[in-house]
């Protein structure tokens, strides 16, 4: 690759992005102008709450104890709320008949005989409310001085409540909750009466010869250990790698269309193509301004953001209110340092990600559409993070973007011990991310259907003939993943569907077969008959080797050591709830009812026949495609993990999957992923089974086992040797000549010879 | 001495309604320098694919195709080195200016700055492009655009020079001054591959053509020789006769 010219390229996509108006709006003029429109906005609105006047209609208010006054004046009594905030009450002291004229002096509610006085008063204060003559009506029970005088007495509080407590309130709000202003007034006026209450339960302490502050006996002393910058970086540090990436995949996604789809449909990538730039190149210099773009646009938008969030703060710290400041007081400039070097590595994959994307697109209008499954895709993996309790760890290091945005709170935090242990994990997905991202990109930009595609006419009816025509001995790649994508989506439903109440060993069988008959074995049949041409090439159902079969047999014992670790690591570091705990428990005890030969049947035999002949069957033949053999291993065990449906067992399973599709490549066929995977699945079961009871394990296997309390586990010498053991058989079976029999059919299902497959 | 060689070149794509559409259905011709070649054809006769194919930015399905002795598929760098691609699909960039987007390729083909800026001051006073050196792309007429492609395909002074459908668009002005550059550039011994389906052009220009539909190539040879061979001296009226001719024999409704 020739570095100098990806350089020209890159300074020359960068100087046309630069000069186009639409592309230098949303990334550096939109993020500017965002945060301070958003900064005033909040404070328009925290003005709002503080400042706006309210009126409040107040009846019955001569009913009142007059001992300690509630409004003096019309205004709410000196003490009770600031100054300022008594000013901004207007209170309209209304005798009762005038609550019931509306404006035009009509009575809106007739006045029936039949009803309380109460229920009446309530009924025109809503109408007063409705109307907006008012923002709040307060109405004071006239018996309120007996009421509270019925507080006072010791005996009352045995009494259960009197029935006027129950039914109303000695004083009642009418209010708007979808009115802001109703909302301003309610919570002055409950501030008031709050503040109200107070006095008056320490007056009536200190008659009672009580110390007032008796209400509150234990005082609290607050000390926290999280330092000043933290506290603040606990808001900002979930928040702003949000916004952040939010802005990266935008800040990328908009140039890569432009520069992909756009200058397809300008006329203008065919120059490039024809000129002596590789289609690498071309890709690194457009990839590098993509990036640029995404950098800058979440730098912008951080500063923005950052310099806002000072200023509104400043404002608010004015004000005085303390506990706002400290939570969301801007954060330090260290802790923007570890954001910034989170962001390179995920903007250089979000940008390699939108650029294949856009790509694919004949126009910038096509490239747009595209947004959203991007944003699909990139957005749980950033919002996963904030989810409160996700913190970082082994399991969630290995989750691209989600591991490096956590790792950066680390930093932002200051746990740089924590954050030392990961950072290998993180800086490995990151890396392994972003050069499969841009692998793609490549590989679009070499591809001439996707660089030509012209726009062809769809119509169902020419397209299904198509595909009866075009059925080859295997499936497509995309009718693969297509079957997958069916399998886990039926999986999804069914399992909600066929799940039982209560556990009992007939309902787990039934629940097993149709799970693994219908939904997993089904489908992947129901596709083969319409979209193959030869059942036996399609589910890859070559003759194996007697010897194939038995090494498989040994390689599933060998390995099996190695498993139970591996499983037993997996639910250590992504523990499993109490309830599926119990729940697995209660799985257990049903199996030991029932004789081992027909758990292994149900358990064992037939989940590995239908998941074998599903995954490194029919949608294992269709991805080995177009030499796709890595494609083939790695999704196919993917596909196979997430039909497993629990966290812990689809991580398993996965890298299960993974030795098993190897197995499946190199032997050419499915039966020998079938004697492992039985093998395997049964080995588990007689163990499970065999841990329960003392004699559980025969006397001519003891050299594999040990005693530990209440059961039976691998012995510690039987474990190592049999990971060498396994290592060395795998090595050996993934080095040998490859069989002969190898069922990989182009479309039309023309034979292939084996070096092909 | 043929510095252009197209032998048994076959190009398919997968397509919808017939499983497999044949744009090129194995065509060979070549061509030598200080020659226009001309291959005339309707639309959708396979010329472009044919032509891209020769700019590497497809790939032939089968055959070959030796360009200054380089294969396109095993040398895509040094045939690209060799040709200079003007097609209508090749567009020229809206916000840059003749001079840029001419400079812009000329270092994309790794020419020296100096040496870059000698050939193209050289090139724009031929191409008579200096009243539009610093005009944008995207102000510029049709006319001044298909200048720009030209001098961008120039810049690397390249033996072999392939116009596709190169005047489509253009006025009568223009068209005659594009046949002019032509011209000229075959009397400095470049190879020309020229495609149109402009009867005109091709009695005014080409040396030697070839007449293609539907990815076949019905006749080859010189206009004289042609006329002679099919016993018609008006061009377009033979022109029509081989296309309607093969139509009939292959049961195909001329459109």
């Amino acid at each position: 690759m020739n570095w100098e010219r990806v350089q020209l390229i890159f300074a020359r996509e960068l100087r046309d992005q630069m000069r186009d108006r639409r592309t230098m709006f949303t990334i550096a003029v939109l993020p500017l102008l965002l945060y301070p429109i958003m900064g005033m906005l909040m404070l328009q609105i925290s003005q709002f709450h503080r400042e706006n006047p309210v009126r409040i209609d107040v009846v019955g208010m001569e009913h009142w104890p007059s001992a300690l006054p509630f409004i003096e004046n019309n205004k709410i009594a000196k003490g009770l709320l600031t100054d300022n905030e008594i000013d901004l009450i207007h209170i309209e002291s209304l005798s009762d008949s005038e609550v019931g004229a509306t404006p035009d002096n009509k009575p809106k509610v007739a006045p029936e005989l039949s009803r309380d006085h109460a229920t009446l008063l309530v009924d025109r204060a809503r109408n007063r409310v409705h109307q907006g003559a008012c923002d709040l009506v307060l109405i004071v029970d006239p018996k309120i001085e007996e009421r509270l005088e019925e507080k006072r007495d010791p005996d009352a509080a045995d009494r259960p409540m009197s029935l006027s407590d129950s039914t109303s309130g000695i004083l009642t709000l009418v209010g708007n909750r979808a009115n802001d202003r109703s909302m301003v007034a309610d919570r002055r006026l409950r501030t008031a009466i709050d503040q109200w209450q107070r006095v008056w339960i320490s007056q009536r302490l200190s008659e009672a010869s009580l110390n007032p502050k008796l209400v509150q006996p234990l005082a609290i002393a607050e000390i926290d250990v999280a330092p000043a910058a933290t506290r603040s970086a606990l808001v900002w540090s979930k928040l702003l790698p949000f916004v952040m990436l939010v802005w990266a995949l935008t800040g990328a996604f908009y140039p890569a269309v432009d520069l992909c789809a756009g200058e397809k449909e300008r006329g203008t990538l065919e120059t490039l193509l024809s000129s002596p730039a590789l289609r690498r190149e071309i890709v690194w210099g457009k990839l590098l301004t993509v990036m640029c773009f995404s950098v800058t646009t979440a730098l912008l938008n951080l500063f923005s953001m950052q310099l806002t969030a000072s200023l509104v703060m400043n404002q608010f710290m004015r004000l005085g209110s303390e506990q706002m400041i400290e939570s969301l007081g801007p954060l330090p400039f260290s802790s923007i340092g570890w954001l910034v070097i989170m962001l390179l590595p995920i903007s250089a994959l979000f940008s390699a990600l939108a650029m294949a994307v856009a790509a694919l697109a004949r126009s910038s209008k096509e490239g747009q559409y595209y947004l959203m499954p991007l944003l699909l895709v990139g957005m749980p993996l950033v919002m996963l993070p904030m989810l409160p309790g996700v913190t970082l760890s082994v399991g969630t290091s290995i989750v691209p973007v989600t591991g490096a945005v956590l790792l950066s709170r680390s930093l932002i935090e200051g746990q740089y011990q924590e954050a030392l242990v990961h950072l290998p994990f993180v800086v490995a997905v990151t890396a392994m991310a972003c050069l499969l991202a841009i692998r793609w990109a490549v590989r679009q930009f070499e591809s001439e259907t996707v660089m030509f595609r012209e726009n062809e006419r769809f119509d169902i009816s020419t397209w299904l003939k198509q595909v009866w025509r075009d059925r080859g001995a295997t499936a497509s790649v995309s009718e693969a993943v297509l079957c997958g994508m069916i399998i886990l989506v039926a999986l999804f439903f069914g399992r909600m569907m066929v799940s039982e109440p209560t556990i009992s060993w007939t309902s787990i069988a039934k629940s097993t077969v149709i799970i693994q008959l219908g939904l997993i074995l089904a489908p992947c049949l129901i596709m083969a008959t319409m979209l193959t041409r030869s059942l036996g090439k399609a589910f890859r159902l070559g003759v194996p080797k007697v010897s194939d079969l038995a090494f498989c047999v040994l390689l599933a014992v060998c390995l099996h050591p190695s498993y139970v670790v591996l499983a037993s690591w997996v639910q250590s570091e992504y523990s499993i709830g109490a309830e599926t705990k119990a729940l697995l428990l209660q799985f257990d005890a049903e199996l030991s009812k029932v004789p081992l030969w027909s758990v292994i049947l149900f358990l064992a035999v037939i989940p590995a026949l239908c998941e074998e002949l599903a995954f490194r069957g029919f949608i294992f033949g269709g991805l080995l495609r177009q030499n796709g053999v890595l494609r083939a291993i790695l999704v196919s065990s993917l596909f196979f993990g997430m039909s497993h449906g629990v966290l812990q067992q689809t991580i398993t399973a996965t890298l299960m999957g993974i030795i098993i599709g190897v197995i499946a490549w190199r032997s050419g066929g499915v039966a020998c992923g079938i004697a492992f995977h039985i093998t395997h699945n049964s080995l588990s079961m007689w163990l499970a089974r065999a841990a329960k009871q003392p004699d559980g394990i025969p006397d001519w296997c003891s050299w594999a086992f040990q005693a530990v309390d209440g059961g039976w586990d691998y012995s510690a010498s039987w474990s190592t040797f049999s990971i060498l053991l396994g290592i060395v058989g795998f090595a050996w079976f993934f080095a040998r000549e490859r069989n002969a029999t190898c069922y990989v059919g182009e479309r039309g299902g023309k034979p292939l010879s084996s070096s092909q497959c | 001495m043929t510095i252009l060689e197209v032998s048994q070149l076959t190009k398919t794509y997968p397509d919808m309604a017939k499983g497999e559409y044949v744009a090129l259905g194995g065509i060979s011709f070549s061509a030598k320098p200080g020659e226009v070649f001309g291959l005339l054809g309707p639309n959708g006769a396979g010329k472009t694919t044919a032509l891209r194919i020769l700019s590497t930015v497809l790939r032939p399905t089968s055959g070959t195709v030796r360009i200054n002795g380089f294969d396109v598929v095993t040398h895509p760098g040094e045939v690209r080195q060799s040709i200079g691609f003007v097609s209508n699909n090749t567009a020229i960039y809206d916000r840059m200016s003749a001079w840029e987007m001419v400079e812009y390729f000329g270092r994309l083909y790794g020419i020296e700055k100096d040496q870059l800026h000698e050939r193209m001051e050289l090139l724009f006073e031929e191409l008579q492009m200096q009243e539009i050196r610093d005009v944008a792309g995207a102000k510029m007429s049709t006319g001044m655009k298909q200048k720009t492609s030209i001098a961008r395909a120039l810049i690397h002074d390249p033996p072999v020079l392939v116009f596709d459908e190169a005047s489509i668009g253009l006025d009568v002005m223009v068209a005659r001054k594009l046949l002019d550059i032509v011209a000229k550039l075959r009397d400095d011994g470049k190879c020309i591959i020229f495609s149109t389906h402009i009867m005109r052009e091709v009695e005014r220009l080409c040396d030697r053509v070839a007449i293609m539909h539907r990815g076949m190539i019905l006749a080859e040879g010189s206009l004289s020789d042609l006329s002679e061979r099919f016993g018609q001296r008006d061009f377009e009226e033979l022109f029509f006769e081989l296309l309607s001719h093969h139509d009939r024999q292959h049961g195909i409704e001329a459109a």
